[in-house]
């Protein structure tokens, strides 16, 4: 086997793996920040095992709708079938949107790496910012 | 010129992206050779970031079984960071790396003088491996 790091060195049982569990995954999140520029709620939902993401940021006067994309998930270690986080491309033509989602202690960690195609000559921008799942239980 | 922009959320109108709000896109303070702080660690033992003029290349050292696992050097993505933690505001790298049976995709910042690396591990050598994140930190060396 292959490995890059030793961590990626693992036995693998040769019983057809089960499916992963995307339960953390599903709801709205909401970013921990009220004063954010950039995203404010994340919308994700799952459908025959597929995982998707919609994205509301903040706009100049109501929230902008990037649309739905269908994320790759990623588990906590090779052997794990349960999701720990994921990532995603949104291609808005002008400007392209990399994500990457961790969920850690219940909060989700939401990294995003902004690149401008247009000729507006903008620096391609990081922000990292927080979310907690609306789960409207207290 | 700012409101002219296309923009799919407010912070890209942020005046520091534009030429004329330098945003200094200089990847100096993370440059220099970084050790994993858990020597246990199964996963990046270290990293060394070298600036290419006005690129900046990425080493990173696997912990392998005996020798370390040497991945293929990349050029890093530079980008503004515009989170402001404790007033820091400095660049964040992204970096892809490419093997034959996997392809990890990395992000790079320092906090407070500790370089964070996030991974994302994707296998394609249809192993049964699941793909799989992790985060590790790193100090200094020189």
């Amino acid at each position: 086997m292959q490995f890059a790091q030793l961590s990626d060195q693992v036995v693998i049982d040769e019983a057809p793996a089960g499916p992963i569990d995307v339960s953390a995954f599903p709801g709205t999140w909401v970013n921990s920040n009220p004063g954010t520029t950039g995203v404010a709620r994340l919308q994700m939902t799952e459908a025959n095992g597929i995982l998707s993401l919609q994205v509301f940021a903040i706009g100049q006067d109501a929230l902008t709708d990037w649309g739905q994309e269908n994320v790759l998930v990623f588990m906590a270690s090779p052997t794990s079938r349960v999701g720990a986080g994921f990532t995603c491309v949104f291609d808005f033509g002008f400007a392209e949107t990399r994500l990457q989602g961790m969920i850690m202690k219940g909060l989700l960690v939401l990294a995003q790496f902004h690149t401008f195609k247009d000729d507006s000559r903008r620096a391609g921008y990081f922000m990292r910012e927080y979310f907690a799942l609306d789960h409207q239980r207290f | 010129m700012i409101d002219t922009l296309a923009f799919k959320q407010l912070s890209d109108l942020n005046s520091a992206l534009t030429p004329s709000g330098d945003p200094q896109l200089s990847g100096e303070k993370l440059l220099g050779r970084w050790v994993n702080t858990n020597r246990q660690t199964q996963g990046i033992a270290e990293c060394i970031i070298t600036q290419d003029g006005e690129h900046v290349n990425l080493r990173i050292l696997g912990v392998g079984t005996g020798a370390p696992v040497e991945w293929p050097s990349v050029r890093a993505r530079i980008l503004a960071n515009l989170e402001e933690e404790a007033g820091q505001r400095t660049v964040a790298l992204a970096a892809d790396f490419e093997f034959d049976f996997m392809k990890i995709e990395t992000h790079l910042r320092v906090n407070r003088g500790v370089l964070v690396i996030v991974i994302f591990n994707t296998f394609t050598d249809g192993s049964g491996r699941s793909n799989y994140l992790n985060r590790e930190f790193f100090y200094r060396m020189d």
